[in-house]
């Protein structure tokens, strides 16, 4: 440097750097000298000194904004950034944690950063982009800290295997496996999926690569789009320790409740089987049900006799009495960032915690807390190398409560506490028409049939300890300049520890009326541990060579070599199924009343060598070729057939550089086409190759017989028919697409089309049970994905005061289930016995296949007329797919000097969910369905039909709606539309100024409001849930409403310092 | 620089020495996948156990429900609802997709792999071509037409062929031929303790052979009576000794060694979702039958003792919510952990006389038929503990009284089979079902409350699984509830 000041020394200019956004001065900023190597950084409060010829150009730039050009006037040059809002000349990661220029690419790779990231308050990364990118359809479950996020990346390309975006964090994939607690779906405890472990705060940018042109050097994982999440790196201001503290207290409550009827109480109807009026609605103090009689508002008894006294009450509706069941739910959210360093050596330190105290009662019982630490560090070494390290530790300790429909559901009890019933005041368990005495085993609760939701939050638990390592090192050698070498290795292993606990106990009423209404209730106990150990090891290295053919021609080669192994190991011990538990209120394996049941002892290794070239070049500045190569080799797959090679070729067209000075570039400022086309193989999970025997159990639909039957040992032969022949998967795609800016980038977009192809799909199709075997293991099978993504930024005004920016994003997709083995009509890849979830040959991915009304050509639906009942279908039918027909968001910012705010919105139309809240609340007379005369009317809409099949509106026969909806509505009746709109995120947030704060000892303050998920908008035919809601976490199995938890809405108070 | 360069070259030398050492050790480093979770062969013993289990599983559980429904011995309890469609008549293909499955993927073709085993014993063969026999019956019996002849072998028939009922009968009767010698086999191996039913007792086996197969002529006894003859005469023409004990696996408390249906309950929380329907009780009690008792628990009321039951499928209609269960006995009353023990009866003592007592009313077969049919009620009376059964015998309506009276041969049929119903309560659903679907007999049963088919039909079959439909090429097209069987009454 000495010597280079020596020779050009001319002039010193000293100068600030600021941004247009807020007014700062940036640190770190670039300042060059234009066409030298001659160059310097900003401080931390955005000031440089240079020394520089006069005259010369002085180029200022920083990630994130607009690079700008100043030629040198006397000794002061300020320079002030615009921010780069429309994205298009950004850096983004690309695989391998390569940088690379966004106008090269030949795919769409939008940018999501940290700042848009956080502005929500949602401690979950992947809910936190929903509505920011198009071509993501994200599913965020019930918003709660740890609980499930689903992402997929242009529809699912898969018909039974993983269809979620690999997520890779600083170059190393990390696992995202959602592993629901509970028996199935339908008993499910919400764990949710490990890729929520990440802190947002940590995050400096996530670049999305939705398809597999972008993915193509991770082989396999990536051919459903990858996440390249990057995060945060030390700062690189000079030796100054930088210290940021992120504060944030969120608040919750309960999003959407399903909308009660207000006119009945408890009870059930009465009439005859042969004339089947119910018309008589009876009260039975007992029961869960609320089809007795009409309200009266007269002071009546009700609930159990104890020693002679009944309590009593006004026999009138308590609307808010679920609504009021549920607390405000509190989180805070700390984190602390610690970063130093320069350019060549720095760390960033990030210490997080989140307490979360959920919106069930009590405060125990509904608890997630999560800790974490990462170190990111780099130093630059001699002999051109470079040394780095990211590490991640993090600790999750939770209380799940779970849904659906087991003993142990507190959602689903509460749909069925009758109107009248005050249930929200019966918390107190030591009132004795509460609780459960434990000294004389009686309970008191009104409730012969349910059990105190209070006593289920208490002693049912769902608790979950993860410890989780994830990190990498990088070492880079650049011997000379055109060469680089770099290997990685990374890691990522973790701990899932669960426990789930039911207690035992045995009530009898304490009614001793002889009323005989009451029953006691019974639990054996159980007590289960899974214990889940997942490790995976990534190496790569990689070496990439540049060479530039003349002054216009550039060309950089990478060769790769990547080897990586991925072991599981699932424990899954319970107290025996039946037996349950010797002692009560004592949690351990030795305490199960009969032998120990084994659900999972399951090892799994799977190794997989890769080599891959990527091939890199441009012209000048506007033309841009990559080729890309790889090969795999698989452990999972025939070892004469386990390598595979895939291609990839994509291409960008920066054609505003051509009409740089026509007069169109005061219109257009920009302009590219882009076009790619990219294959991946895919291998398949580990053990697919042969048929092997198992421990024997026959299962029942509940129940099962399980060996060792006494001393009496069993093998059988499994299902699943291996097969020694399978090939790799093949996932093609071909994408065009153009981003297009306006006006000085006042306005742009970005446009992409898409169709993506999944052939020879490795799957266990099922194949017809008399051939002795349930499923089959081949290539077959081939889903496409068409659609289209579009993406608009506006800045409809910007002064130097006042900014306003809206974006929207519009995307369209269709899954089409192309070709299924001959013979097999659909696979199914959820649901339950009468309501399946399938991939079903020539429809959308994920269509609903259940028994429903009869319905004639005009939609009516035809009655029994007999019975004034609707006949149901005699077969299933498919009603429909949980793929929405389109999503689309719009996001509008505000900033006036330095106040800021921020609302989101987001949409997906079409789309079915099929909802046990509908199902339970009308079965059990709660529902708003069963309001309004329950006798005397026909059943809407509906007709008779004659022997020649003609229609005949109905309009006299009546027919009894507690019948339809305890006995006769068949299943499919509760698959509903499952459109929404929801405001997504809102903030406002005040950023103190360096004026402000200079009495302070803060380098930068903003405060905030925030809130996210606030407020959701569905149609009237969704009377029910959330249609985010889903019983079995992230999987291919959604739109799966089984008495899940209700979602919550989020929003509170946001500070965030640096000193 | 040009120390620094050839260090590069060493280096690079290297790296590229290591690379290839690393792509020659791959194919090595990638064989990994021998699956360490699963065995790839067993001995063919430990596989008798799961066929066993399996057919107990599907006779003492689903068809246990459905069978002990559509017999009107039990009905949907009016305080829960898991089997209303079975009382509406409205049941799915889905609602059979386990049982299809426990018969096809782990009776039969665990059998199959049993006979097949070069190393297998013949007692273990002979045992597994009896479990074989026995559940293609079972499947025709509730199916009608079934996959037989291209069944369970995946790699030849990937959609198998339905075979006609006549032509899966044809094939019993073979398995329980080749069984017979197997069974006989002095010098081979015995599966001891591995035999769930028998314990390895042979001549029980040799009889539980003889039983099925009169059962299975008998079942053709109306629809192709010269079969059935021609059959019945040839296996009494080898002196046959028939059961004279019930088969059945002797179910334990232990969790997940339970009877199947009491498991189920357990499983399902401990609701109680079956009821004592009026159609059996009151039928029980026109004979003051003292097995009622036994087969139903009477609901204690400080008032007064009694038994109460509501007419079939009238789960919604009923206002009063006290209903006696099922017994323990019979293995359906939820709540009660001695249900755990209950027997799954694959064959009864009490059905063989009954079945010997037909084929000799029927003249096919040398014998007495009062003292046969004695030997049943008797042989049901000791299964129930139901005290001495002479005063009900000589006494009840429907006891010796009603056989006395029967003057034609379907009017002595008629009698056993309604006496075989009363033994059957509770305890084989199915096989009731079956016989009266057979036979027309007992004829008090009524339609459902509940039914949504059209009057004065009744669920004569089971409906070919879902699976079948959404994954055969070969699937024969659904057949609707209310029609028979091939050896079944149109109108029973």
């Amino acid at each position: 440097m000495f010597f280079c000041q020596a020779f050009a020394q001319n002039r010193t200019v000293t100068g600030t750097v600021t941004g247009k956004d807020d007014g700062l001065g940036i640190p770190g900023a670039t300042v060059k000298v234009k066409g030298t190597q001659n160059g310097t950084q900003t401080n931390t409060a955005g000031k440089y000194t240079i020394s520089v010829p006069d005259g010369a150009v002085l180029e200022f730039s920083f990630i994130g904004y607009l690079p700008v050009q100043l030629t040198v006037q006397g000794d002061v040059l300020n320079a002030v950034l615009t921010p780069a809002t429309n994205e298009l000349n950004e850096v983004v990661v690309t695989a391998n944690d390569i940088k690379r220029d966004k106008r090269t690419l030949g795919y769409s790779a939008p940018i999501v950063n940290s700042k848009e990231l956080t502005e929500g308050g949602n401690p979950s990364a992947l809910t936190s982009l929903t509505g920011l990118v198009a071509g993501v359809n994200i599913t965020s479950t019930s918003n709660t800290p740890g609980s499930s996020t689903r992402i997929v990346l242009r529809g699912g390309s898969s018909i039974t295997g993983n269809n979620q975006a690999l997520l890779v964090v600083d170059g190393v994939p990390i696992d995202n496996s959602s592993i629901i607690g509970g028996a199935s779906s339908l008993t499910a405890v919400d764990f949710g999926n490990r890729g929520n472990d990440i802190d947002p705060n940590d995050i400096a940018s996530i670049t999305v690569l939705k398809g597999p042109a972008a993915a193509a050097l991770y082989g396999s994982r990536a051919s459903n789009g990858a996440l390249m999440i990057t995060t945060k790196s030390g700062a690189k201001n000079g030796k100054k320790l930088e210290i940021t503290l992120n504060s944030t207290n969120t608040f919750s409550s309960v999003l959407k409740l399903p909308t009660f009827q207000n006119e009945y109480g408890q009870g059930f109807m009465s009439g005859s089987a042969t004339s089947p009026g119910y018309v008589t609605g009876i009260n039975d103090a007992s029961d869960n049900f609320s089809w007795g009689a009409p309200f009266t508002g007269k002071v009546e008894p009700w609930g159990q006799d104890i020693n002679g006294v009944t309590q009593s009450k006004p026999y009138s509706a308590l609307p808010n009495n679920i609504k009021d069941f549920f607390k405000t739910g509190f989180a805070a959210d700390n984190n602390v960032g610690i970063s130093s360093g320069d350019e060549k050596n720095n760390f960033y330190l990030g210490l997080n915690s989140l307490n979360s105290d959920g919106i069930f009662p009590g405060s125990n019982d509904d608890t997630y807390d999560k800790y974490g630490v990462r170190f990111n560090g780099k130093a630059t070494l001699a002999n051109n190398f470079t040394a780095s390290i990211n590490f991640n530790y993090n600790k999750i300790q939770a209380n799940t409560p779970s849904g659906g429909q087991g003993a142990n559901s507190i959602w689903n009890n509460l749909m069925q506490t009758p109107r009248d019933i005050p249930i929200n005041t019966m918390g107190n368990l030591n009132n004795p028409y509460n609780g459960y005495n434990s000294v004389n085993d009686t309970y008191g609760f009104y409730g012969a049939f349910t059990v105190n939701p209070y006593y289920i939050l208490q002693n049912f638990s769902n608790l979950d300890d993860v410890n989780r390592v994830t990190g990498a090192f990088n070492l880079a050698w650049k011997p000379v300049k055109w060469l680089n070498i770099v290997e990685r290795v990374g890691v990522d292993s973790y701990s899932d520890r669960r426990k789930l606990i039911a207690p035992k106990y045995q009530f009898e009423p304490a009614d001793e009326s002889g009323s005989n209404l009451w029953g006691p209730i019974v639990n054996n106990g159980s007590y289960e541990v899974d214990q889940i150990n997942v490790n995976e090891v990534v190496h790569d290295l990689m070496v990439t060579a540049t060479h530039d053919f003349g002054k216009d021609f550039h060309a950089s080669l990478l060769l790769g070599n990547n080897i990586r192994e991925r072991s599981v190991n699932s424990n899954f011990t319970s107290t025996n199924t039946s037996g349950g538990l010797v002692v009560p209120g004592f949690y351990n394996l030795e305490n199960s009343n009969g032998p120990v049941d084994v659900i999972t002892d399951n090892i799994s290794i799977q190794r997989l060598v890769g080599f891959y070239a990527d091939l890199n070049l441009s012209y000048k500045d506007y033309l841009f070729l990559e080729g890309t190569l790889r090969n795999d080799r698989s452990s999972t797959l025939p070892l004469d057939n386990y390598s595979y090679y895939y291609p990839s070729v994509s291409g960008s067209f920066v054609f505003s550089e051509l009409l740089k000075n026509t007069g169109i570039a005061n219109v257009l400022s920009y302009g590219k086409l882009r076009a790619s086309f990219a294959q991946v193989g895919s291998d398949t999970n580990p053990y697919e190759l042969t048929t092997t025997y198992g421990k024997t159990t026959v299962s029942g639909s509940f129940g099962n017989t399980t060996f060792p039957f006494g001393n009496v040992p069993a093998y059988q032969i499994g299902s699943v028919l291996g097969n020694a022949e399978l090939k790799p998967e093949q996932t093609s795609s071909f994408e065009i697409g153009t981003e297009l800016a306006f006006l000085q980038s006042r306005l742009s977009f970005d446009f992409s089309y898409y169709v993506n192809d999944s052939k020879n799909q490795i799957l266990a199709i099922p194949i017809p049970n008399s051939t002795g075997y349930s499923s089959s293991e081949v290539n077959a099978g081939e889903i496409q994905n068409k659609g289209i993504e579009l993406t608009i930024n506006g800045t409809p005004i910007q002064t130097s005061d006042f900014t306003w920016t809206i974006f929207g994003t519009f995307t369209k997709n269709r899954s089409d289930v192309l070709s299924l083995p001959n013979g097999v009509s659909q696979i199914t890849i959820g649901g339950f016995g009468g309501m399946a979830e399938v991939a079903a040959k020539g429809l959308p991915y994920g269509e609903f296949y259940g028994i429903t009304n009869q319905k004639d050509a005009q939609g009516r639906t035809i009655i029994n007329p007999a019975t004034g009942q609707p006949i149901p279908t005699t077969s299933a039918q498919y009603l429909g797919s949980y793929e929405p027909k389109f999503q689309t968001s719009l996001g509008t910012n505000f900033k006036y000097k330095n106040f800021a705010l921020n609302v989101l919105f987001d949409v997906k139309h079409g789309g079915v969910l099929y909802s046990d809240t509908k199902a339970l609340t009308d079965f059990v007379g709660t529902g708003i369905e069963t309001g309004g005369p329950r006798y005397g009317q026909p059943f809407p809409n509906s007709v008779t039909v004659d022997a020649a099949g003609k229609s005949t509106p109905n309009t006299t026969i009546p027919y009894s709606v507690y019948n339809y909806y305890t006995s006769v509505e068949p299943v499919g009746m509760n698959v509903i539309d499952a459109s929404y709109i929801k405001m997504r995120s809102a903030s406002i947030s005040y950023t103190f100024s360096k004026t402000q704060l200079r009495s302070l000892p803060f380098g930068a303050l903003t405060i905030g409001l925030f809130g996210n998920n606030l407020f959701l908008w569905t149609p009237k035919s969704n009377a029910y849930v959330d249609p985010e809601v889903n019983s079995s976490g992230a999987g291919n199995e959604q739109g799966l409403d089984f008495a899940a938890n209700p979602s919550v809405r989020n929003y509170g108070i946001n500070l965030k310092v640096s000193f | 620089m040009t120390k620094k360069y050839k260090l590069n070259l060493k280096q690079a030398l290297f790296i590229g020495l290591v690379a290839a050492a690393g792509f020659s050790g791959c194919k090595k480093y990638l064989d990994t996948n021998q699956n360490p979770n699963n065995p790839a062969s067993v001995e063919p013993s430990l596989l008798l156990p799961t066929t066993q289990a399996a057919l107990s599983q599907v006779v003492g559980n689903s068809f246990q429900v459905f069978g002990n429904i559509w017999a009107q011995y039990w009905t949907q309890s009016p305080l829960a609802s898991q089997y209303k469609t079975m009382d509406q008549y409205a049941s799915v293909g889905t609602d059979f997709d386990g049982p299809w499955r426990n018969l096809y993927t782990v009776a039969l073709v665990n059998a199959d792999l049993i006979i097949s085993n070069p190393t297998s014993s013949a007692n273990l063969k002979g045992i597994a071509y009896l479990m074989k026999a026995y559940g293609f019956q079972l499947a025709t019996d509730a199916f009608g037409d079934v996959p037989l002849s291209q069944a369970l072998q995946p790699t030849k028939y990937t959609n198998p062929k339905y075979d006609s009922q006549q032509a899966v009968y044809d094939s019993v009767f073979v398995y329980i031929n080749r069984a017979i010698p197997l069974l006989n086999a002095t010098n081979s191996l015995n599966p001891g303790a591995q035999d769930m039913i028998f314990q390895g007792n042979m001549a029980q086996w040799v009889a539980f052979a003889n039983t099925l197969e009169l059962r299975a002529y008998l079942r053709l006894a109306i629809e192709d009576p010269a079969t059935a003859q021609a059959g019945i005469k040839a296996l009494y023409a080898t002196n046959p000794n028939f059961l004279t004990a019930d088969a059945t696996i002797t179910y334990i408390p232990t969790g997940g060694n339970q009877n199947p249906f009491y498991n189920e309950e357990v499983a399902l929380g401990g609701t109680q979702n079956v009821v004592a329907s009026s159609t059996a009780v009151n039928a029980f009690n026109k004979n003051s039958d003292p097995r009622l008792q036994q087969f139903y628990v009477i609901y204690n009321n400080p008032a007064q003792d009694s038994l109460e039951s509501i007419p079939q499928g009238s789960y919604l209609a009923f206002n009063q919510k006290i209903v006696s269960t099922p017994s323990p006995l019979v293995g359906a009353r939820a709540i009660d952990p001695t249900s755990a023990t209950a027997p799954v009866k694959l064959i009864s003592a009490a059905e063989s006389s009954f079945l010997q007592a037909e084929a000799v009313a029927r003249g096919w077969a040398t014998g007495d038929v009062p003292t046969l049919y004695k030997a049943g009620i008797a042989a049901s009376f000791a299964a129930t503990g139901a005290g001495d059964p002479t005063a009900y015998i000589n006494t009840a309506p429907d006891g010796i009284l009603a056989l006395n009276a029967a003057v034609s041969v379907n009017d002595k049929v008629k009698a056993i089979i309604t006496q075989k119903y009363y033994a059957m309560c509770g305890f084989q659903g199915f096989e009731a079902w079956t016989e009266w679907r057979r036979t027309g007999y007992p004829t008090f049963f009524v339609q459902s409350a509940a039914s949504i088919i059209a009057a004065g039909q009744m669920p004569l079959r089971m409906l070919y699984p879902n699976s079948e439909l959404t994954s055969n090429l070969s699937y024969p097209g659904t057949v609707p509830i209310y029609k028979p069987v091939g050896w079944g009454l149109a109108n029973p």
